[in-house]
């Protein structure tokens, strides 16, 4: 293959290349009025959502500053509230609770669960006892 | 001078226009979006259109490209957004042929589906087109119509390769930079194209 053949292929090749994108960009600009029409509107939309989307991030960093600001306060008041301190009504309510446990776990307390263990043939017993005694003494 | 004195001078000068300097950085930075997009949005649709083969489709992943360009990545320097925007374009054709795929898959398990599909016409095939006269047309028409059917036979990457070099003139890095792949690799894909395409449109070279 010689240089000019080379070279002529090159220019062919090259002509071909320009020919198709001649081809290709006149495609481009022949666009159907509806097409085009809805690519303005895509693009329109595009940079409002730029225009709004930047907006948006002006305005966050304007405001991180003051919730910044915000965090640090709510932190310190969280840590110099003192949610630690022994105060007496807090020693007296914690007393009453262990109080109530104690209480619970008691096997010689008071009956709490009703009246399962209340022995009712004594309560009878006691009560004819003492209306014979009352009526003996009465006789 | 200390640096915070030059720092403070600095600022000093920037003090007193530096909410309307960054208006005006603001609205140069969307005008020359806007021109870019304005330069790019024909171009993309008839790439997208020549991938997809379908008007409404093309439209669709062209307003995808630009709306992601725009508020993804418009803080790029201005050299960066071509490929950005044909990266992005690119993505969004390859999404769209994917749930074809899946969807053609879908509709060949419904036989009764696909006599409902072909049986109705496409209304963009059918619309009248209100270009030039017929005369003057119907070479450029014949002529990219042949093209257009040679460029939809060539693999995708090919066709990427050769609309991105060729149609839209961008350089081999920033044609590597949209097709995520080697410079070596947009050489092969183009050059083969190229030989498709000849190979395809022999006449059309005379």
């Amino acid at each position: 293959m010689t240089g000019e053949q080379t070279g002529g292929q090159m220019r062919e090749g090259s002509d071909f290349e320009r020919r198709t994108r001649a081809v290709l960009l006149d495609s481009a600009e022949r666009l159907p009025g509806s097409v085009r029409s809805r690519l303005t509107q895509a693009r329109h939309a595009a940079l409002a959502a730029r225009a709004s989307g930047e907006w948006s991030s002006s305005r966050a960093r304007r405001w991180v500053p003051a919730g910044a600001l915000a965090s640090v306060i709510v932190a310190l008041f969280v840590a110099l509230t003192p949610h630690g301190a022994t105060t007496p009504a807090r020693v007296a309510q914690a007393s009453a609770s262990l109080e109530d446990i104690d209480m619970l776990n008691d096997a010689d307390g008071i009956s709490l669960n009703g009246d399962q263990d209340v022995d009712f043939d004594f309560y009878e017993w006691a009560a004819d006892e003492a209306s014979n005694g009352s009526a003996s003494m009465g006789s | 001078m200390s640096s915070f004195a030059t720092l403070t001078l600095r600022t000093n000068d920037l003090a007193p226009g530096g909410k309307s300097q960054l208006r005006e950085t603001t609205q140069d930075g969307t005008r020359a979006l806007e021109a870019f997009l304005i330069d790019v949005e024909r171009k993309a649709f008839r790439i997208a259109q020549l991938a997809l083969s379908h008007e409404a489709d093309a439209l669709d992943v062209v307003q995808d490209a630009m709306l992601q360009l725009s508020t993804r990545y418009a803080t790029r320097p201005a050299e960066e957004w071509k490929p950005l925007f044909y990266r992005i374009l690119q993505n969004r054709i390859r999404d769209v042929q994917r749930r074809r795929t899946v969807r053609n898959r879908v509709i060949a398990l419904m036989p009764w589906r696909q006599s409902d599909e072909e049986s109705e016409p496409d209304p963009i095939a059918l619309a009248v087109d209100g270009g030039p006269t017929p005369p003057v047309q119907l070479e450029g028409d014949e002529i990219m119509q042949a093209l257009e059917q040679a460029l939809k036979e060539l693999p995708g990457r090919q066709r990427e390769a050769f609309l991105l070099r060729n149609f839209e003139g961008l350089n081999v890095a920033e044609t590597a930079a949209a097709m995520k792949c080697s410079q070596g690799s947009v050489k092969t894909h183009y050059f083969r194209a190229l030989q498709s395409l000849r190979a395809k449109l022999g006449e059309f070279r005379s």
